[in-house]
């Protein structure tokens, strides 16, 4: 009789390794100590996807991402933390991805096709947004003044923390919001 | 809740003060430390909501591919104690309660196995003469000190007054379950553990069924969200947050990233499911043990992307998946189909497929719905009804017709019985004409008669009988259900009649029981009724391979099979005997004149002093049934039923 392994499916905890390392890459052009950080956040991350435990991949997640937010604060480019950001997040869905598909169908069952379109798709999301966002940023340049900034963050607070539900449809203008916020 | 709207409402207008801002058409004046403190306002925000994310939250699966977990006898402690609990013993503390018992264990089986009478057998326990374990002598003693302790056990007890109470308790079963023989061999002198680890019974906590309900077509049982992007709108306000207090663009761009995540986490809707399950078997009838593949084909019959699909098949509980998985994790385009495949081990009895558990989720993965599809597939095993190789062992009771079931009585038949005086009418074959010729006198040689015996075979298929000494090994009550056909068919083949007869609870589902008859078959002969009693084997519900959820009404049962037994029929009674009940109904059956005869499949394992004490248990109970005259064959784990009977047969006795 074969005993179901419930443990986080291979391919995607492969995936979600490399993405992780991509984003400590990024963290890296920011300076030693967001490399510090985000290879700590990378070291936690793998343990808690290896064992299959969900807050530890949170939490490596987590320190991964304030490594790459301390690399961003020291560097003049942004290209490396957008890059790093979408890394971390890709990251940590596919972990998810992964202890969740192990424990409810095993390493055994055949998942291949699952994995594929959820690591496509969270690729895909993070592109797009980051496109967006970057695209805003060129194109507007510098020299906003300061109250438009802080109106739009005030903004931003307010509608994140008024979204508690699922709200299909406006979740388009939610983005529109951010992107124009630098 | 009245607060969203209008922090949606506010939002929206400060979306609309900054882009009007941003384009000059409002001049407002702000300081950097506003923006500074609106930032951390934000940091904050996001840090509260992120201790506050939960476990994951999805839907467990269960483990339709392994075979129902029985019992082992014993599991526990004090349900072996009970076993050995008289009328006497009145409500005491835990751990007096398991002093007591094992005191009465102990007494049980000097008496039966060491010759003592129950005076002797208190006293020896007293003394501490039953055992040369100076542990076990001084646990079970009021007046005995116990031996001097070594200084790791010590320590041992510093850690924990518990531990040396389970040590004693492990050295007395050791010492009860060797009571009886002359020395025992290492392993039954070995100390028992004193439970399983949670590791070995971690197993159980999954459900192996999909559902207990019956399910047609598709029907949605759930929906649920997953909370997977739980914290990532908040981790992006607090990237947010700390790019505007320190004007790091980069940062900023970080958290807009993590909004669009955040959007697309509420953005979508998980599809309504319609799907078609189409199982096909390779073996629709296979015999015990074989294996069959399963393939199913799995199609999306509407006109939507599924992105995410969980499907687990709805495996019965008789069949373990051997090869494969019967999981499978995809996603189906419109109208496209995959398909599953798997090979699974079976077992004897009629197996449904229960309904497949198809759990879909939307592209973001936050949301969940639980689907069950159903897909009628039925895979009958009848046991193979193959004559056992030794005699079964029958009582010398018989019906009047003549058959190969050697009788008491002297008569015509091949085995010497008597020589007696000659009578007249007499056959003259029959005559020692040996003893004629050398005396002169007439003599009859008298022959033990020959006749067919009338034998219902009786399964006992109660809750208290589905064990097995592994979770997942053979169960007693497919051992008996197995051993039934093999007797049936042996006797048969000699010429006798043979029936069959249940204990146990019909309905599977909890249902009641009205209606449903328990299983019956008259004695008869013939192959027509050989069929007849293989079929009801395979597919009777009574012997259904899913074990019972409660106790049947045994005792209304036995009155209806005794009121249609009719004399001279004898019964084998197939039990494993781990309970009061099996000894009882074995008694009751033979004090009603109808010649019982023992075969029971042991389910006993000695890893756990529980284990152990009910492998005692029931050696005490097949002990007081030999002695009540009901010839008892013991019939292990390790070993086939003709071994069992051909060793019997050596033994003497038919």
């Amino acid at each position: 009789m074969t005993e179901i392994t419930r443990r986080p499916t291979a391919r995607s905890s492969v995936v979600a390794a490399g993405a992780a390392l991509v984003a400590v890459f990024a963290a890296g052009t920011g300076g030693t100590s967001a490399l510090a950080f985000a290879a700590f956040g990378l070291v936690v991350f793998a343990v808690g996807l290896g064992i299959g435990h969900g807050r530890a991949v949170d939490a490596g997640a987590l320190v991964l991402f304030f490594g790459v937010v301390v690399g961003g604060l020291e560097t003049t480019t942004v290209e490396p933390t957008v890059v790093g950001t979408i890394a971390t997040v890709v990251a940590w869905d596919v972990a998810h991805g992964a202890i969740d598909l192990g424990d409810q169908l095993g390493r055994e069952a055949e998942t291949g096709r699952l994995e594929a379109v959820q690591v496509v798709s969270s690729l895909l999301v993070g592109l797009l947004s980051g496109t967006a966002g970057y695209a805003v940023y060129v194109v507007g340049g510098e020299g906003q003044p300061i109250g438009a900034v802080v109106l739009l963050v005030v903004a931003a607070v307010l509608i994140v923390v008024g979204f508690g539900s699922r709200n299909a449809g406006k979740s388009a203008r939610r983005r529109r919001n951010r992107t124009r916020s630098p | 809740m009245n607060v969203r709207p209008t922090l949606l409402v506010l939002g929206l207008a400060a979306f609309a003060g900054g882009v009007a801002a941003l384009f000059g058409v409002l001049e407002i004046a702000l300081s950097q430390s506003i923006a500074v403190i609106v930032g951390l306002l934000a940091v904050v925000i996001g840090i509260r909501s992120l201790l506050n994310r939960g476990d994951a939250n999805r839907t467990p699966t269960p483990d339709p591919e392994r075979r129902t977990a029985v019992p082992v006898p014993g599991e526990t402690l004090a349900e072996a104690i009970g076993a050995f609990r008289t009328a006497k013993t009145s409500y005491t503390p835990t751990s007096r309660r398991t002093t007591d018992g094992l005191r009465a264990a102990a007494i049980a089986a000097l008496t039966r196995f060491d010759g003592r009478t129950e005076d002797e057998a208190a006293q020896q326990l007293e003394d501490g003469t039953w055992t040369d374990d100076p542990v076990a002598a001084a646990f079970l003693s009021t007046s005995l000190d116990p031996p001097s302790r070594s200084v790791r056990d010590r320590l041992a007890a510093i850690t924990g007054r518990k531990s040396r109470f389970y040590t004693q308790v492990r050295h007395a079963v050791a010492a009860i379950a060797v009571i009886g023989y002359e020395s025992g061999d290492a392993a039954a002198r070995s100390l028992p553990r004193y439970d399983r680890t949670d590791d070995e019974r971690a197993d159980t906590d999954r459900a192996a069924r999909t559902t207990t309900k019956a399910v047609d077509g598709i029907s949605r049982t759930r929906e649920r969200s997953t909370d997977y992007w739980y914290g990532i709108g908040v981790v992006a306000l607090f990237a947010v947050g700390i790019g505007v207090v320190s004007e790091s663009p980069a940062v900023v761009l970080a958290g807009v990233v993590g909004v669009g995540y955040a959007a697309f986490a509420r953005a979508l809707e998980p599809p309504e499911l319609e799907l078609s399950v189409d199982r096909q078997l390779s073996d629709a009838e296979p015999v015990p043990g074989d294996d069959i593949d399963v393939t199913v084909t799995i199609t999306n019959e509407r006109d939507a992307f599924v992105p995410d699909l969980r499907f687990v098949d709805g495996v019965p509980s008789g069949l373990a998946v051997t090869d494969g998985s019967s999981r499978l994790g995809t996603a189906l385009r419109p109208g496209e189909s995959v398909t599953l495949e798997y090979t699974a081990a079976v077992r004897r009895g009629s197996h449904e497929f229960d309904p497949a558990l198809a759990v879909v989720r939307d592209l973001s993965r936050s949301t969940e719905r639980e689907y069950l599809v159903g897909s009628e597939t039925t895979v009958v095993c009848e046991p193979e009804l193959r004559p056992v190789a030794a005699p079964v062992p029958l009582r010398a009771t018989a019906a009047s017709f003549s058959g190969r079931l050697e009788t008491a009585e002297g008569g015509a038949g091949t085995t010497f019985h008597s020589v007696r005086e000659y009578r007249k009418s007499d056959p003259l074959s029959r005559v020692d004409w040996n003893r004629h010729a050398k005396t002169g006198d007439l003599a009859t040689l008298e022959f033990h008669e020959e006749r067919a015996a009338r034998v219902v075979v009786l399964v006992d298929a109660r809750k208290a009988a589905h064990l097995a000494p592994e979770p997942d090994a053979t169960n007693a009550v497919d051992r008996s259900v197995t051993a039934a056909g093999r007797i049936a068919a042996s006797l048969l083949a000699e010429g006798d009649t043979v029936g069959l007869a249940g204990l146990g609870p019909v309905d599977r589902d909890g249902g009641t029981e009205a209606g449903r008859e328990s299983c019956w078959l008259a004695p008869a002969s013939g192959r027509h009724h050989e069929v007849q009693f293989a079929e009801l084997l395979a597919t009777h519900p009574q012997f259904s391979a899913v074990p019972p959820a409660d106790e049947g009404r045994w005792l209304w049962q036995l009155r209806t099979i005794r009121r249609r037994l009719s004399a001279e029929t004898q019964i084998v009674f197939l039990t494993p005997l781990c309970d009061y009940v099996s000894a009882d109904v074995a008694r009751r059956l033979d004090a009603h004149g109808h010649p019982v005869t023992v075969v029971s499949p042991d389910p006993t394992a000695d890893e756990t002093v529980g284990e152990r004490l009910a492998r005692v248990a029931r050696r005490v109970r097949r002990f007081d049934l030999q002695r009540a005259g009901i010839p008892v064959v013991d019939w292990p784990a390790d070993e086939s039923i003709d071994e069992v009977f051909a060793r019997h047969s050596a033994g003497g006795r038919r």
